[in-house]
């Protein structure tokens, strides 16, 4: 089982978040992690909910901003090596569906948990830094950015 | 249930048909090629592809769309699987597990790696897990039924160790064997023996040095008879003669076409060949059309320069798919924006048509149509190499310029024979009709088997008539659950998944052969059900109501119920 066997598509990464049903399974994901923290029950709801907001955008940041590369064998001698999976959707095209529903969706996930942690300062604090460490990645400006050679090899 | 009956062109009074091959699907009746619903006799809609008579046969291609439920699973499956695969290669990281890959020595890890760990993470982490599935020793002819060298692993698939023994008579359900050539007693094989104490097995030069032997001047003569055709020429293997061939015949400032799920060699041979390349949505028209367009009215990307060449590369049948090219729209476009037109046969020569020649012959075109015209020997013949045939002067032009005729050692001289004699034989010049015989019995057998299956209600991609069957598997561990079962019940299939196909589109392969009886389909369809059980495959939703057997004929009768 290689890449290209039964299609001509070179990177199928790139193609992996328009699929059929991702954006939903997404959607039941994060559900499902809300649920189960919530179950928890020495946490208030307030809690739960920057809980959601924290572990869901370091889970973002790490799979789509931090690891590089493909989990296969390109057929175009390793183009993608050096880019993250965010860089890698639709080939770099920027404002494409996939890319808008995966800035939205954290952007919507801070409203929901600013409402009801009732705009408390230490929340607000946690969830602001925590939504900026995943919009400014997604910037167009910071396409193949590496701040400080962070991550760059 | 209502009953369609299906013709071919003619039909004044349904509605319009469209150019892609959709006729009509406005109040949500028709989805997929299946008619859902039950709605009045005199609104019923033919949902046969009929593009204004280009087709003298009905044309049923059909791709389910994937269950929503069945895709949420998929995803879960795999990101279950991702998150198993970060938290093994940590321990194995921290010396916790040991790791049973090659890594680098101790002395080298501080130089720059040679290779990046993460694209080995799929490799190590799923598809070993299911990796005996694949590369299953046999040691018998792969005929209908073959030997299979029984192995096991104690060790979760990184070392295999066979038991000695060998289980008998599986069913091959995986090999391209599709008009059962593939024997070792019979008069294919008495010639071919006949051939090898005359000639030797090995050629031992090019065709373009001291390797053209009268035996591969005969071959491409008959090649060129059986496909009706001014001249052929014959090459050792068929994935050299796509990768080796199209830089031959385009190169910069060209322009090609190629279908979105086409071949590693062809993708590979427009690649080498250093034209543009752009690609079209699979079997669909009006996407060609699209392309073709806006090449001839834009030209070249900057310099605004007309085409050299445009070059179309489709395949007769789509051997991932089992879908079949629909040649009659495609030589029509090809006309009106004046291309040229490559079409690979690898799968459907020998295996389509009523006389075996082809994918051509199927839909009742001209083979003079198409310009240039590629096969293998692989699939129908049971030999190997590759020809591609056409006019004199192209022809001409490849034995010059080819890069198989000038590097590539020729066909070896029994398996020329081998092609010689089973070529003969589909087209009766050996004095019986057991090609015939068994030309029909190969589309009998695809039409029993497809109707089957998808009476079970699996769900079952492509063209009715193509001997290339995907059930479609979906979820991860389902490929290897399904590869293992079959092999316990004696039947060997192919299974494929990510990456591969699309994410959620996994799937086993049937190749069906002429040397499939029908006790031994029934077998096989038997145990399919049985694991379909097991496995919960069954998904389709457009459920076919099992017809009484009819024989096998040019109109055809469908039922259909929700």
């Amino acid at each position: 089982m290689n890449v290209g066997v039964a299609h001509s598509e070179v990177n199928p990464n790139t193609r992996v978040m328009n699929s059929r049903g991702m954006w939903l399974t997404y959607a039941l994901g994060v559900g499902m992690l809300h649920v189960v923290l919530l179950s928890i029950p020495f946490f208030s709801v307030p809690v739960a909910w920057t809980l959601t907001n924290v572990i869901h955008n370091l889970g973002m940041y790490v799979f789509l901003h931090a690891v590089k590369g493909t989990p296969f064998e390109t057929p175009d001698q390793g183009k993608a090596r050096l880019l993250t999976h965010w860089e890698q959707l639709d080939y770099g095209v920027q404002f494409t569906s996939s890319r808008k529903f995966f800035t939205i969706s954290p952007i919507i996930l801070y409203f929901l948990a600013s409402f009801y942690t009732k705009y408390d300062p230490t929340h607000f604090i946690l969830n602001t830094t925590s939504l900026l460490t995943v919009l400014i990645p997604k910037l167009p400006q910071l396409h193949g950015v590496r701040i400080f050679g962070i991550n760059k090899y | 249930a209502e009953r369609v009956q299906r013709s071919g062109a003619g039909g004044m009074e349904r509605p319009q048909p469209r150019a892609n091959g959709c006729s009509g699907a406005a109040h949500g009746a028709l989805r997929n090629g299946y008619v859902r619903g039950l709605s009045a006799p005199d609104t019923q809609i033919n949902h046969i592809v009929h593009n204004g008579g280009l087709y003298k046969r009905p044309f049923n291609e059909a791709f389910e769309e994937t269950p929503m439920l069945v895709a949420v699973l998929t995803y879960v499956g795999y990101g279950v699987l991702t998150l198993f695969g970060y938290l093994r290669d940590f321990m194995r990281y921290w010396k916790i597990e040991k790791c049973q890959n090659t890594t680098e020595r101790e002395e080298q890890k501080d130089f720059v790696p040679l290779y990046q760990d993460f694209e080995n993470f799929y490799n190590r982490n799923l598809y070993m897990r299911i990796r005996d599935s694949w590369n299953r020793p046999i040691c018998s002819v792969p005929g209908a039924k073959m030997d299979m060298m029984e192995r096991v692993s104690h060790d979760y698939n990184w070392t295999f160790t066979y038991t000695g023994k060998v289980i008998k008579d599986v069913i091959n359900m995986g090999s391209y064997n599709y008009l059962g050539f593939a024997q070792n007693a019979g008069p294919c094989k008495e010639a071919a023996a006949k051939i090898l104490s005359q000639y030797g097995v090995g050629v031992c030069s090019t065709r373009q040095e001291m390797g053209n032997l009268e035996k591969h001047e005969e071959l491409e003569r008959l090649v060129a008879r059986f496909l009706g055709v001014e001249s052929a020429m014959a090459y050792g293997m068929g994935f050299a003669t796509n990768s080796m061939n199209i830089p031959a015949l385009v190169g910069k400032g060209c322009l090609i076409l190629s279908d979105e799920l086409n071949h590693a060699s062809l993708v590979l041979g427009a690649r080498l060949s250093g034209a543009t390349i752009r690609i079209f949505k699979h079997n669909n028209m009006q996407s060609l059309e699209k392309l073709l367009k806006d090449a001839i009215v834009h030209g070249q990307p900057r310099t605004r320069r007309p085409w050299k060449k445009i070059l179309i590369l489709v395949e007769g049948v789509f051997s991932m798919e089992g879908s079949i090219v629909r040649l009659p729209e495609v030589i029509a476009l090809k006309k009106k924006y004046k291309s040229y037109l490559y079409l690979d046969e690898a799968h459907s020569i020998g295996a389509l048509g009523p006389g075996g020649r082809g994918v051509v012959e199927y839909f009742g075109l001209n083979p003079e149509d198409v310009d240039v015209m590629m096969g293998t020997f692989t699939k129908s013949f049971g030999a190997s190499g590759g020809y591609i045939a056409g006019k004199k002067e192209l022809i001409d032009y490849l034995r010059t310029y080819s890069h198989s005729a000038v590097y590539a050692t020729s066909l070896s001289p029994p398996v020329v024979e081998q092609i010689i004699t089973s070529m003969k034989c589909i087209m009766g010049e050996d004095g019986t009709t057991v090609g015939k015989a068994r030309v029909q019995q190969l589309a009998e057998n695809t039409r029993y088997f497809r109707r089957r299956l998808k009476e079970l209600g699996f769900i079952i991609y492509g063209n009715e008539d193509s001997p290339v069957v995907p059930l479609m598997l979906y979820m991860p561990a389902k490929i290897g659950a399904f590869g293992r079962e079959m092999l316990k019940r004696n039947i060997g299939v192919v299974v494929v998944g990510f990456p591969a196909t699309p994410i959620i589109e996994s799937r086993a392969r049937f190749c069906l052969s002429a040397a499939h009886t029908r006790e031994m389909l029934d077998t096989a369809l038997k145990e399919i059900n049985e694991v379909g059980d097991l496995l919960q495959l069954k998904y389709s939703r457009h459920r076919l109501v099992p017809l009484l057997d009819r024989p096998f004929d040019e109109t055809t009768y469908e039922e259909t119920e929700d």
